[in-house]
């Protein structure tokens, strides 16, 4: 499924500490206030990143995922790879090699509601509706993966 | 026999070797540093006098210099003058009667027989020799005898790099660990706890695989998983974990909930709470990643600090985080935003409660639903990792 609102890519600077995340957050609060933000962060030129620079991230996070959004990671650097991991950040994230692969991974963004039609509740699978559903379901997930509901 | 050491601790080019700019081989390892682990094995050869030439002038040097046997010799100086130093320190040597002056660079470390090593040396009647693996690369690690003042001139002027004469190559085929990079420096652990090499640790064993000084103080709520060392006067607090080959060297602090795997904590280091060190090499405010060879100075006291080196001061330390926690709790009460109005109650219910949107899906043909109508009315949660 093609989406026609925008991807956002923002590269993110080489020194993430607290003032540059407070800085940062306000160039991006614009684009996380609009309808289903769409949102990369290319990490690649981080150099130094601290607990207020994971916590601007995850706060831009919970913002977009709050409007229905997503806020995705890309090339990350070492650095930036070493603090995530260290916070245990880096499992919240959907993390790409690059900012391309993470654009390209919008195109088939559904605002995962179709994803939870086959995570139904076991007193509903019951019903004569999940049970036509069910096959589908199966047919998906041996297949390309979730993100391929949609397709 | 008279033999004397000159130990050279720094003067590899391009200032490697280091840790934060620490050489490693001032780094403990198990409790104790890798000089004072060389020191050891030369003292048992019954070598009368040994001189340390170290590059660096700091807190870490002074730490290490404090913990030596009085006996030995320590100089610091700089990375330009540590060569001249370290030709004085022989010629000093030759004049008082010197007949073998073993010089080594730390540098690797090496479960060197230090008695073959001299016993070689005179059976080939040779003025240089030099310990290398099988592949001829040179240890750094030299036997001279003093009466050639010429050959160790040239071979220190020259940085151990060449030899004025002949230079007998004793094959060393034990174990050998480079220490280079911190990778080294979990190899070198990781060996210990192996028992490949003569490295053991400093503790007792508080439980199979599991060493701790007697001084370490763990949390009852802390796990210490085989193989695992806690040094001296180190704190694992509650519910953290240390586990799978893990060093927590002396004075080191881990906090509430972190977990520590595969991964060495230097002296005096400070590792925040909840936090996930995994193959790692951390301390002196760094953190130096096994996999990625890459390393990453953490500022934030929260996540990496340091603990002072000093008894007062960390008591000073702890009274002053004491006293303060409750006006910064208030403060923080006081300007902290409230938080937004979270729905998250409601989940549970809507979860439990049947979708009318599931009874109206539309059918195909085939009575199969058309999932590419999308129903608004579905529900949305979604799943991160462990969320």
């Amino acid at each position: 499924m093609e989406t026609s609102r925008p991807v956002i890519v923002k590269r993110i600077p080489e020194r993430l500490n607290m003032k540059q995340a407070r800085k940062f957050q306000q160039e991006v609060r614009p684009f996380l206030q609009s309808d289903r933000p769409q949102l990369v962060f290319d990490l690649s030129q981080v150099r130094q990143i601290d607990a207020a620079g994971v916590d601007m991230l995850l706060t831009c996070m919970s913002e977009a995922m709050r409007r229905d959004g997503d806020l995705k990671l890309a090339a990350l650097s070492p650095q930036a790879a070493i603090v995530l991991e260290l916070t245990r950040t880096d499992r919240l994230f959907e993390i790409y090699d690059n900012s391309t692969d993470a654009v390209r991974s919008y195109s088939s963004f559904l605002p995962n509601m179709l994803k939870q039609f086959y995570h139904v509740p076991r007193h509903l699978q019951q019903s004569a509706a999940f049970a036509a559903t069910a096959p589908v379901a199966a047919a998906h997930d041996d297949g390309d993966g979730s993100e391929d509901v949609a397709a | 026999m008279d033999v004397k050491a000159i130990l050279l601790v720094g003067g590899h080019p391009n200032n490697s070797e280091r840790i934060a700019g620490v050489p490693i081989a001032l780094l403990d390892v198990l409790g104790e540093p890798v000089l004072q682990r060389v020191l050891d094995r030369i003292s048992r050869l019954g070598i009368t006098s040994t001189t340390v030439i170290s590059e660096t002038e700091d807190n870490s040097s002074f730490a290490v210099r404090n913990r030596l046997r009085p006996d030995i010799y320590w100089i610091c100086t700089t990375s330009e003058d540590i060569w001249r130093a370290a030709e004085h320190q022989f010629n000093d040597y030759a004049q008082k009667g010197a007949e073998l002056v073993l010089i080594a660079r730390l540098g690797a470390f090496l479960d060197l027989d230090y008695e073959d090593f001299v016993q070689f040396h005179l059976d080939r009647g040779a003025r240089v020799s030099v310990v290398t693996d099988e592949e001829n690369f040179s240890y750094d690690c030299f036997l001279v005898s003093a009466s050639r003042r010429n050959d160790a001139a040239h071979l220190l002027r020259n940085e151990l790099r060449s030899t004025r004469g002949e230079c007998q190559e004793f094959v060393f085929r034990g174990f050998a660990n480079r220490l280079r990079n911190a990778g080294d420096l979990r190899a070198l652990a990781m060996s210990a706890f192996a028992g490949d090499c003569s490295i053991r640790p400093s503790g007792e064993e508080i439980k199979p695989g599991v060493w701790a000084s007697n001084t370490a103080r763990v949390h009852r709520r802390a796990r210490l998983l085989a193989p695992s060392f806690i040094g001296r006067h180190a704190k694992i607090r509650a519910a953290a974990v240390v586990t799978r080959g893990s060093v927590i060297e002396h004075h080191a602090i881990v906090d509430c909930g972190t977990v520590v795997e595969n991964s060495s904590v230097l002296p005096h280091c400070y590792v925040g709470a909840g936090l996930d060190v995994s193959q790692s090499v951390v301390g002196l405010r760094q953190i130096s990643s096994v996999p990625r060879n890459v390393s990453v100075e953490i500022q934030d006291e929260r996540l990496i600090g340091v603990s002072p080196a000093s008894a007062p001061l960390r008591t000073l330390n702890s009274a002053l985080n004491l006293v303060g926690y409750f006006p910064k709790s208030l403060f923080a009460g006081f300007t902290r935003k409230a938080p937004a109005a979270c729905e998250v109650g409601t989940i549970p219910e809507a979860v439990n409660t049947p979708s009318p949107a599931l009874n109206a899906v539309p059918q195909n043909e085939e009575g199969r639903p058309h999932v590419s109508n999308f129903n608004p009315n579905f529900l949305t949660v979604r799943r991160y990792g462990n969320e």
